[in-house]
């Protein structure tokens, strides 16, 4: 574990990480590796198991067999409310939030659960916690919703869900980030919006990226993993990734 | 014009001025009813408006807490404050245990174990006939004064119990806003919203529901040891189902996750419920009907309703919506904006 | 404590966990297609009873249980098409409270129609009297009914495992979106489904009144015991709330036997147990 020097380890590992649902193997002796600080890609065709596989590192399904290593630590199927307190936070492809709640709020109770005070802590206002309230209002401000604060979730547009969903992520003050096709559904100007934000997170967070947009990943990733039928195929930087044959068969030639 | 600082206190005083009226309108027995039931269906409220749950045997800790209280005065002769606070506390551990198990399972399931767990409570209480009294009820409930230090006041009259009643009935309803207004209200309402983003972003999803469930259940209670002392008798049905799906039916008439729709479907649910059953046996039938037809057509209970009728008489909508926990500044700020 | 006794108390068992498990296999139906509990799959039950005991007076035994089967499997499309079908697409909670009202109207009614008093009645002359099976003399007709209720539950069994339309069902509990997209009219589905679960309630009604008589209250009193049967079998399985079912008639008949007052309550804790060691059933799946 970490002694106070910044680790030269890989901030995330997994160890032959499997993932059986009945007689249907999603993801298969995955072995991967973030290094910290760094922004890292998995692509795949659909239904190559990486969804799954966040959902194995972060607690929502747990594996078959394999581990999980963050920072050093073996969280293997921990419960998914004892990551974000660990450091990693993810957000969904499909945009998870809480619609009746208004963006403020839904990256408020996001913030305030790694805040959470001690008993009589909750006696309070949750009005009262301004700690709290700065930083929801400076994660809004960073994903470009300063001005939807009071608006519910469920009356936002599709960008500004997917604005939302990064943002709740972010509220958890993570190490580790696990975004899941943030720019999914998303118009080019949207999308280049949220790649920018994304853009803008690396160096204060680690990354670990889903993203189906080609060109968005080759220009912004430091290494690549691709998937295909739940196995890590290949892995490299973007030009060992580009030039790789399997890569190349797996995804048929065909470009996203 | 129910937005912002003034508009809580024009609400406030709006309830005040209820409890003051309201006796005017019904005897001082139903009036208290009405605000001991509004602490339960408050209650309910807190777990199904805003956490999402459905309980169906809340009566578990409205006997509970009328038991308690009855049991206390009659064997032990013991103070007023203390009944009540014994009530309470029985209601709420009542509910961390029932809670504990329920929660293991969410949605029908749920439902199913709390109305399960209502049901063996009540085999319980009617078989225990030394304690209970089975269905004869526990009669012999005195009414003791309220006794703070020197001073000490009787409550034998309606209008006093009434009064002790509705004080009782406040305290409940600031000490239930502080909680909906403390950080555990928004936490809650994200896991109604949706439990599985509220553990991905580090609740545990199953501790706060359980959390929940146990303040609705001391809540409860003690509005269980207001009734104890209404009669002077605690009948057995005050924990049987029907009790519980009293209460389901204040809260849904009322309007869902909203603070004042429990009260306002407490007060209609007692006040219908007084009024029909004096001219027919068969209300049971009427409520039925009423049900269906609620769930069928008016599904934001008596709040929708009202607020539907101010904005066809052009008002601002007077909504008040469970996510409205934002702090002053935000809100004002909204509501600047063009 | 003989052992007599302790048989008597078994075939009691069985003959009430076979009503039981007829009760918690239409409830699962229910259950597992529309996802809510029907409150009134109680006084579905209690309603069968009534309409056997005056149909019987004209169409005999036979007809009466047919006539009960018919009108309660009649009630139960209506209640479908008519009220929950409008439901579907709200929270299911509002479904569950409509069922609760229906349960209160019903019951009103029942009183109504049928007066407040409860009613005894004997067995058909056929079936009356007892068996002598050497341990113990049992009643003809409960060794019949129980014969007979547990072929039902076979029946029913077989047909949603085994028939094309009881995958036809399985298919709609799995994943109902998905069996529509496969051109299966769902909604009929859905409205037979409820049907059949609501007939078998009132059947089961219908064939225990000489066994337990009628009482208004016959309804709410069951629909606890028909919920724990299901949640101790597990969501959605049949053979689960089979023997569930068996299991709490066993257990609440010992009981009787043994301690009267704690009959009802050990089926609770049953229940308790069950859920703390066994969160998704005896036969459920995760």
């Amino acid at each position: 574990m970490s002694d106070g020097a910044i680790s030269r380890d890989p901030i995330l590992r997994t160890e032959r990480l499997t993932c059986d649902f009945g007689a249907l193997r999603a993801v298969s002796g995955v072995s991967l590796s973030v290094e910290r600080g760094t922004l890292h890609s998995v692509i795949g065709p659909n239904g190559s198991g990486k969804t799954t596989l966040f959902n194995l590192i972060s607690g929502e399904t747990r594996p078959t067999d394999g581990r999980v290593y963050f920072e050093g630590r073996d969280v293997t199927g921990r419960p998914s409310h004892d990551l974000p307190h660990l450091g990693l936070a993810r957000c969904f492809q499909r945009t998870n939030v809480f619609p009746k709640l208004s963006a403020y709020e839904n990256v408020w109770v996001a913030a305030f659960a790694r805040r959470t005070p001690g008993a009589f802590g909750f006696l309070r206002r949750a009005s009262d916690f301004s700690p709290v309230d700065a930083e929801a209002r400076r994660i809004l401000g960073e994903v470009g919703l300063a001005h939807k604060l009071p608006a519910r979730a469920e009356t936002l547009s599709h960008g500004e869900s997917r604005a939302l969903e990064v943002g709740v992520t972010l509220a958890s003050s993570p190490r580790l980030v696990l975004l899941d096709e943030p720019t999914q559904g998303l118009a080019p100007e949207a999308t280049q919006h949220m790649t920018r934000l994304v853009q803008g997170l690396v160096g204060r967070y680690t990354i670990l990226l889903i993203e189906h947009k080609m060109r968005i990943v080759m220009s912004i990733s430091n290494r690549i993993s691709v998937m295909a039928f739940g196995e890590v195929i290949a892995e490299g930087t973007p030009d060992e990734v580009r030039e790789n044959r399997d890569v190349q068969r797996a995804y048929l030639g065909g470009r996203r | 014009m129910f937005h912002g600082p003034r508009g809580a206190l024009l609400r406030l005083a709006l309830l005040i001025a209820a409890i003051v009226l309201l006796p005017l309108f019904v005897r001082p027995v139903v009036a208290s009813e009405i605000w001991i039931f509004a602490i339960a269906a408050m209650a309910l409220n807190l777990i199904f408006g805003y956490t999402g749950m459905l309980s169906f045997g809340q009566a578990t800790f409205f006997g509970l807490g009328a038991y308690t209280a009855g049991l206390m005065m009659i064997r032990w002769h013991a103070p007023l404050l203390a009944v009540l606070a014994g009530g309470t506390l029985v209601g709420a551990l009542g509910a961390a245990a029932v809670g504990y198990v329920c929660i293991q399972r969410v949605g029908t399931y749920f439902i199913m174990l709390t109305f399960g767990f209502n049901q063996m409570f009540y085999f319980i209480a009617y078989k225990w006939t030394a304690v209970t009294g089975g269905d004869d009820g526990l009669p012999g409930i005195p009414r003791p004064p309220l006794s703070v230090g020197p001073l000490s006041i009787p409550l034998e009259s309606s209008t006093r119990y009434y009064v002790f009643v509705a004080t009782t009935f406040l305290l409940a309803f600031y000490a239930m806003k502080r909680i909906v207004d403390s950080p555990l209200g928004v936490i809650f309402q994200s896991i109604r919203e949706n439990p599985v983003r509220a553990a991905a972003i580090g609740y545990d999803v199953k501790r706060f529901k359980w959390i929940a469930f146990t303040i609705a259940g001391a809540f409860t209670g003690c509005a269980g040891v207001l009734y104890s002392m209404m009669f002077g008798i605690v009948p057995l049905e005050s924990i049987s189902w029907i009790v519980s799906g009293d209460i389901v039916f204040m809260v849904l008439i009322g309007g869902i996750g909203n603070l004042y729709g429990p009260l306002l479907g407490a007060a209609a649910f007692k006040w219908l419920s007084e009024a029909i059953s004096v001219v027919w046996e068969r209300w049971p039938l009427i409520l039925g009907v009423a049900l269906v037809l609620v769930v069928l057509f008016l599904r934001g209970g008596l709040v929708e309703a009202f607020t539907r009728l101010r904005d066809a008489f052009g008002g601002p909508g007077a909504r008040r919506e469970p996510g409205e926990t934002l702090p002053q500044r935000v809100r004002a700020e909204s509501e600047a904006t063009p | 404590m003989n052992a007599s006794l302790i048989a008597g108390a078994v075939l009691n068992g069985l003959v009430t966990g076979m009503l039981y498990a007829l009760m918690g296999v239409g409830l699962s139906l229910i259950l597992g297609l529309l996802n809510i509990p029907n409150f009134a799959h109680g006084v579905l039950y209690a309603l069968g009873a009534y309409v056997m005991f005056s149909a019987t007076k004209a169409f005999g035994f036979l007809g009466g249980a047919l006539a009960a089967l018919v009108a309660v499997a009649a009630v139960g499309a209506v209640i479908e098409y008519l009220g929950v079908r409008r439901l579907y697409r709200v929270h299911p909670d509002y479904i569950l409270l409509l069922t609760f009202g229906l349960s209160l109207i019903l019951t009103e009614t029942l009183i109504l129609v049928w007066g407040p008093v409860g009613i005894t009645s004997q067995p058909p002359a056929l079936l009356a009297g007892g068996v002598d099976l050497g341990v113990t003399v049992y009643p003809k007709y409960r060794l019949a009914v129980m014969t007979v209720t547990g072929a039902l539950v076979l029946a029913c069994y077989l047909f949603v495992t085994r028939t094309r339309y009881g995958a036809i069902i399985r298919a709609g509990i799995e994943d109902k979106d998905m069996a529509a997209a496969l051109g299966i009219d769902i909604r009929r589905v859905f409205t037979l489904t409820f049907a059949a679960g609501a007939g078998l309630a009132g059947l089961g009604g219908a064939l225990m009144i000489p066994v337990r008589g009628l009482q208004t209250t016959m309804g709410i009193d069951i629909l606890p015991f028909a919920f724990v049967v299901v949640v101790l079998g597990g969501l959605g399985s049949l053979p689960g709330a089979i023997l569930a079912g068996l299991l709490v008639g066993v257990v609440q008949s010992l009981m009787t036997a043994l301690w009267a007052p704690g009959a009802d309550v050990s089926v609770f804790a049953l229940m308790t147990l069950g859920i703390i060691a066994r969160p998704q059933g005896l036969l459920g799946e995760r």
